[in-house]
């Protein structure tokens, strides 16, 4: 089989493996670190692919390469793999209007990456990447159920660390 | 159906994950309920939100430097197959178990080289660093199917100093490391159904390797080391 077969078939999806790697990491020189071994862990084991999805299998790949980094790395850094474990603040959630006015990519960014890992990865994979829980569920290796509520947990972090620290009104007369 | 049930499965219904029946039972209640319409209303405009984020794009020397090494790497796969096909070329002409078998044997002894080299250069050797067999054994449980075969040899030249695991010919498999001087030898070990076996001898790449069968496990040990050394490694630990 030629290579050409292999470029052909996965580095099309170069980009969105560095946008999750970069999501992952948070980091652009990680990111290219996590990307490059895993493309070399690609074409080792390129035979596994299969009539797989391509870009699902790649991110699996990239997934694993940047966990084993991590976990070789624990305790030199911060902990990436926090999970979360609190519960959404409350349920109230803003109005559309008031997200939609705070449409700043630069916050919106530092949000994301303000959730742990766990939470960020199952939103990236879900809202940029469109994927479906059972692709979720079969990168991050775990139970579609999981998915789903990791997802709702996630959203609803995300919501209440972008919404501006409420101040009730009548401290403000 | 109550709000509460509504809010629990809301997430999947808005991203289209639910069964036919449930999500029926949602909109349903949503054309009724205001509360939850809100609700869905600000979910979906998060996602707007987090969609109009624009996603990294791989930098321009990333997507050279992968392509390069894509076709490097590559390119070292047929010669692969043409060393196994020369070891089989001089092999007795045997059945098709044997034929297969070789095949086997070649894909896994350029994996373990890989695996190998690997080590080295991303400085991943050990998932847990210990010169003491008792503790780098137990640590392999739970993490592999099986529990590999852990001995050290310091008494013979060769101590060791860590494990990992390690995916070889895409299967799990235990690394266990060993050091001789400067030189490190790696000692990667699965289960194998074959019978137990003499040591095979191979070079590749420059690295030497050596393989046996034994008590249902298959060993390759690959090192830099001299031929000679690693010929008295593969015989303290096929010894022990």
């Amino acid at each position: 089989m030629p290579s050409r077969v292999f470029e052909e078939t996965v580095l099309p999806h170069l980009d969105a493996a560095f946008n999750y790697a970069r999501w992952l990491t948070r980091n652009g020189a990680d990111a290219e670190d996590v990307v490059q071994d895993a493309c070399v862990r690609a074409v080792r084991f390129f035979s596994s692919l299969r009539d797989g999805d391509p870009r699902a299998w790649l991110f699996a790949i990239v997934r694993n390469t940047w966990y084993s980094r991590v976990t070789r790395r624990a305790g030199a850094e911060t902990q990436p793999l926090d999970i979360a474990t609190d519960d959404p603040a409350d349920g109230a959630l803003d109005p559309e209007a008031r997200l939609l006015q705070q449409r700043d990519v630069a916050r919106v960014r530092k949000a994301l990456e303000q959730l742990p890992a766990d939470f960020r990865e199952v939103l990236v994979l879900r809202e940029i990447e469109g994927m479906s829980y059972k692709e979720i569920a079969a990168i991050v290796r775990v139970p579609i159920g999981t998915v789903m509520s990791r997802l709702a947990r996630a959203r609803d972090r995300l919501s209440a660390v972008l919404k501006p620290p409420s101040v009730p009104m009548e401290r403000l007369s | 159906m109550i709000c509460d049930q509504v809010e629990r499965d809301l997430d999947a219904y808005m991203d289209g994950e639910l069964a036919a029946d449930s999500t029926a039972a949602i909109r349903d209640h949503l054309d009724a309920c205001a509360p939850c319409r809100q609700r869905l209303a600000d979910r979906e405009a998060l996602g707007r939100l987090i969609r109009s984020v624009p996603p990294y794009e791989a930098p321009a020397h990333l997507r050279a430097r992968v392509a390069g090494q894509t076709r490097r790497t590559w390119s070292a796969r047929p010669l692969l197959a043409w060393a196994a096909a020369a070891v089989l070329a001089v092999s007795v002409a045997g059945a098709l178990t044997f034929v297969r078998s070789t095949t086997m044997r070649g894909d896994a002894a350029d994996d373990v080289v890989n695996g190998h080299v690997r080590s080295l250069m991303a400085e991943h050797l050990f998932d847990v660093r210990s010169t003491d067999q008792h503790t780098v054994k137990p640590w392999f449980l739970g993490k592999l199917d099986f529990s590999p075969p852990v001995v050290d040899l310091a008494a013979a030249g060769f101590p060791l100093v860590g494990g990992r695991l390690e995916y070889i010919a895409g299967r799990p498999a235990a690394a266990l490391v060993y050091q001789r001087q400067k030189h490190t030898i790696n000692v990667f070990v699965w289960p194998e159904s074959g019978a137990s076996s003499g040591v095979t001898e191979r070079a590749i790449r420059g690295f030497h390797v050596r393989h046996w069968v034994r008590a249902g496990m298959s060993f390759w040990a690959v090192s830099d080391l001299n031929d000679a050394e690693l010929t008295e490694f593969a015989r303290a630990l096929r010894g022990t």
